[in-house]
């Protein structure tokens, strides 16, 4: 087993199925859930991974064993499961997706009354609970019927339809490619494009069917849909992660945009019809500073992770905001990253300028983003750190998240992963060489003569 | 009360205190790894707790890189079919079987349709215990198939066992609780089949139970109701998981269940000659069938999968118990209280007589039983003592001790599978021998207690 296949953390339990993740783990994390929610409905959705089902079974039984009532709502993206979660009044969500993780993993996302993913002291709660191992079991009278609801996917479309102007996007008839990743949207993103008037290129978006490629939207992963778009000359290509959160953009020549535009494109938009606070995680493109400045708007930035952002925006009343992984999030719809509600935005913004998808981008501030990765381990995370804050102290320091070094027009991010033993450092900058040599300065700093 | 109990071939505990998800998990991936992650059937009970158990079956099995077939609600003999039927590699039966509704267990059946012998389920328990499960990776998990079309099978396979032309020919009307199982959807056309009409009760599938589903005497009173109301030919009360039986005669009369196996004998052995194997507590009155049929009877330790095991050592043609459970080998391989009914209908019919007048042609016996509460670090020094006071009368010891005396009366002392007790079974031709052995048995026993230091 390699050492670092279980990670407990702030977002859920995520391991490798037949090493970590195993059904003991997840029956006892679910009976622990049902012990933190309280008697009531607990909603279950999972995407399309070959373990979903013997995780959703091993969570089942713990719920049922503690007295709450499943309600297996099938294979679904997991906003609209977090949707469903705050229309139903559900005591909760269980939502089974390694997202982006590659297929060998797998996962369970604890999802709130308010739809919204545990937040810090809930899930520290619901660790203490699992942790303590002692669940209030019910007796054989007091287990529930679990139940099915095949309703999540329509009331999200119906939720995500009513925030955008669904007619102006029906009359342009756009040609739409997709690409599910075979995934959690795979039957969603057809019916919800279908509802919005757009012909549809499938290209991976059958439920039966194993992942094509690693499930994260990267440039490296969307040659298929590149190459549908270009051939079907569609007007533009989604794409979508496993549990359908994230949102990569592919413009009309069949050239991937990068994830870090769908929440500037998002954001651009919105703010144009409604301005208003925007919040992003510190990670996020200088986009959404001079896209917001052109509406006379604010920018709040927080810790990366999606929670991090949403309490903010609760915080702040910040309707749209999101992370530059191509997590749009719009308050009003959903407190969590909604690629449909990316999708929406995206087409209206098309329909309403009557224009072509390279068009828009190259409205946007043109910055390179680049990342790089350094092997670390635990023990010298804190040291490192502290040399880097040594290093540029005569400059514009945030300590929210590692450090972020900002400059007029460029930044560097240098923060420890959550997930794994590297220290990941983002720069962006004007060009990309300026981006790259903002990375080796660090790096230098970090590894001298590496 | 012990809340868990681990015994051969079956897993049983109360929900909710020692019957957990986590526990049932655990036993899944041990099957699991058992059956190296073939082919398992798994079917359940119509108990609420039975849902549960099933996620967390379902979940191990497929963690162990199993592909399950769920059979749904179903009967344990069915489960134990379809594994032979298909050529799985095991089965798990979900049900608490005759225990009491806060109770569930997992009963585990082998390749070969029987429930795990001895030596098999120490081969799982070692794997629970050393809980080093099998675990697929995520290439390897296989999805969970439903049966299809199985059910018509097992009814040719039941009738296939049975003179169904003698027993159409009486047309009889009998009534069957159910005791809220899932058996009716499976008897009705059976009895179909066999001419029969059936008069159901507690047919519903609630999991609710209209009384304890044990088929004994004084659960089926409201079954002995409905045969007078209804002038059934027969009354049968099954066991809420389809394995166990019992009978009430057409006047209304509950049967001790004691009767079950001496009356299907005798169909059985008509059509199929061949030798029996019982417990040591179950009544002589099979002796007897046997010996008209020129046919032996041999007795095996205390609980189905041992008298099923080792009737199937010896190519017996049945294998039963006391407590209503019939196996008529090798047709059956767990107790079948379908084929079991059958054969007693066939009975009825081949000697045209009621069944009353079957149950006054058997020898007629008195049974007693009694359970003496008994710590476990006591119990078997108590069954020791017995074991030396009777040496010189060449007692059989292959669990407990079992006395037989030169009057056809016997008496068995052991210590429960199941609980901290001293059961004590004493039979005999008369009421008043019977009480005698039973008094001298427990004064002996309550004698030897004390000298170990028990009150």
């Amino acid at each position: 087993m390699s050492r670092l296949s279980l990670k407990i953390g702030a977002s859920g339990v995520r391991g490798v199925v037949g090493e970590s993740l195993t059904p003991q783990l997840v029956t006892s994390f679910a009976a622990a859930f049902g012990s933190y929610s309280g008697t009531g409905e607990i909603l279950i959705g999972s995407d399309t991974r070959p373990s979903a089902e013997m995780v959703k079974q091993a969570a089942i039984a713990g719920l049922l064993s503690v007295g709450n009532t499943p309600v297996d709502v099938g294979v679904v993206p997991v906003p609209a499961l977090m949707r469903h979660v705050r229309d139903a009044q559900a005591r909760g969500g269980i939502c089974i997706s390694a997202s982006h993780n590659t297929v060998e993993w797998n996962a369970l996302k604890f999802i709130g009354p308010d739809g919204m993913v545990l937040r810090g002291n809930q899930s520290a709660e619901l660790t203490d609970l699992y942790h303590q191992g002692v669940y209030p079991r019910v007796s054989a009278a007091e287990i529930p019927a679990a139940r099915t609801d095949v309703s999540t996917i329509a009331r999200h479309r119906d939720a995500v339809l009513g925030a955008v102007n669904v007619s102006a996007i029906r009359a342009r008839r756009f040609r739409v490619a997709i690409d599910c990743c075979n995934g959690a949207a795979s039957q969603a993103t057809p019916e919800f494009l279908d509802a919005l008037g757009c012909e549809i290129v499938a290209v991976h978006a059958d439920a039966s069917r194993p992942f094509p490629h690693d499930p994260e939207p990267l440039p490296e992963n969307l040659g298929d849909l590149c190459a549908a778009v270009a051939e079907k000359k569609a007007d533009l290509g989604f794409a979508q992660d496993a549990d359908a959160d994230r949102l990569a953009l592919v413009d009309e020549r069949g050239l991937p945009l990068g994830e870090d535009c769908t929440v500037a494109i998002a954001v651009e938009y919105w703010l144009r019809r409604r301005p208003g606070t925007v919040v992003v995680n510190l990670a996020t493109s200088r986009m959404i500073d001079d896209v917001a400045a052109r509406y006379g708007c604010r920018v709040v930035r927080t810790r990366v992770g999606e929670t991090h952002v949403v309490e903010k925006m609760i915080d702040v009343g910040a309707e749209i905001g999101g992370e530059g992984n191509g997590g749009v999030i719009l308050r009003p719809v959903n407190a969590c990253r909604d690629s449909f509600v990316g999708m929406a935005l995206v087409l209206e913004a098309l329909a309403r300028d009557a224009s072509s998808l390279s068009t828009l981008r190259a409205r946007l501030p043109a910055y390179a983003l680049l990342q790089e990765t350094l092997l670390c381990p635990a023990r010298e995370v804190a040291p490192s750190l502290r040399l880097l804050q040594q290093y540029y102290r005569e400059h514009t320091l945030d300590l929210t998240d590692g450090i972020k070094v900002a400059w007029k027009d460029r930044w560097i991010q240098i923060r420890p992963s959550n997930t794994e033993p590297i220290i990941r450092l983002t720069a962006e900058a004007p060009s990309a060489a300026d981006a790259q040599a903002l990375l080796n300065e660090a790096i230098e700093r970090l590894s001298p003569g590496s | 009360m012990q809340r868990l109990k681990i015994g051969t071939s079956w897993v049983r505990g109360v929900v909710g205190e020692a019957l957990t998800p986590d526990l049932v998990v655990d036993f899944a991936c041990a099957f699991g790894t058992w059956c190296d992650g073939g082919a398992v059937v798994i079917g359940r009970d119509t108990r609420g707790s039975s849902r549960m158990m099933r996620a967390a079956v379902t979940s191990g099995l497929l963690a162990s890189g199993c592909e399950v077939i769920d059979l749904g609600l179903c009967s344990t003999p069915f489960v134990s079919f379809a594994v032979r039927e298909l050529g799985a590699d095991g089965g798990i039966s979900i049900t608490g079987s005759h225990n009491d509704a806060e109770w569930n267990a997992l009963k585990f059946v082998g390749p070969d349709g029987a429930l795990l012998n001895a030596v098999k389920s120490e081969e799982l328990l070692d794997i629970y215990h050393a809980s080093h499960f099998r675990l697929a990776a995520w290439n390897e998990l296989k999805p969970v198939a439903r049966d299809g079309g199985l059910a018509a099978r097992y009814r040719a396979h039941l009738l296939a066992a049975l003179d169904v032309e003698t027993i159409s020919a009486r047309g009889f009307k009998v009534a069957v609780d159910f005791c809220n199982g899932a058996g009716a959807e499976t008897a009705r056309p059976f009895l179909e089949a066999l001419g029969a009409t059936l008069v159901p009760v507690n047919e519903e599938p609630s999991g609710i139970f209209a009384h304890p589903p044990a088929p004994t005497a004084a659960n089926m009173r409201v079954l002995a109701e409905q045969v007078t109301a209804t002038r059934a030919d027969i009354g049968a009360g099954l066991n809420v998981d389809g394995d166990r039986v019992g009978f009430v005669t057409r006047d209304g009369v509950a049967l001790s269940e004691e009767y079950t196996l001496p009356i299907a004998a005798g169909a059985r052995l008509r059509r199929h000659p061949g030798s029996i194997v019982i417990n040591l507590s179950t009544s002589s009155m099979v002796e007897a069938v046997a010996a008209k049929h020129k046919q032996g009877v041999r007795r095996a330790a205390v609980g189905e999968s041992h008298v099923v095991d080792q009737g199937m050592a010896e190519g017996a043609v049945l294998a039963g118990e006391g407590s209503g459970g019939v196996a008529a080998l090798p047709a059956s391989l767990t107790f079948d209280a379908l084929l079991t009914l059958g054969l007693v209908l066939e009975e009825m019919a081949s000697a045209a007589l009621s069944l009353q007048e079957l149950v006054d042609r058997l020898p007629r016996f008195t049974m007693r039983k009694h359970e003496l509460p008994c710590p476990p670090n006591v119990v078997y020094k108590v069954v020791e003592a017995f074991r030396t006071r009777y040496a010189d009368h060449d007692p059989d010891c292959t669990d407990g001790v079992r006395v037989q005396f030169p009057d056809a009366g016997w008496m068995h002392a052991r210590a429960s599978n199941t609980e901290p007790l001293l059961r004590v079974i004493v039979e005999a031709a008369t009421a008043i021998r019977a009480d005698a052995l039973l008094t001298e048995a427990l004064a002996f026993a309550r004698r030897t207690m004390k000298a170990a230091g028990e009150p």
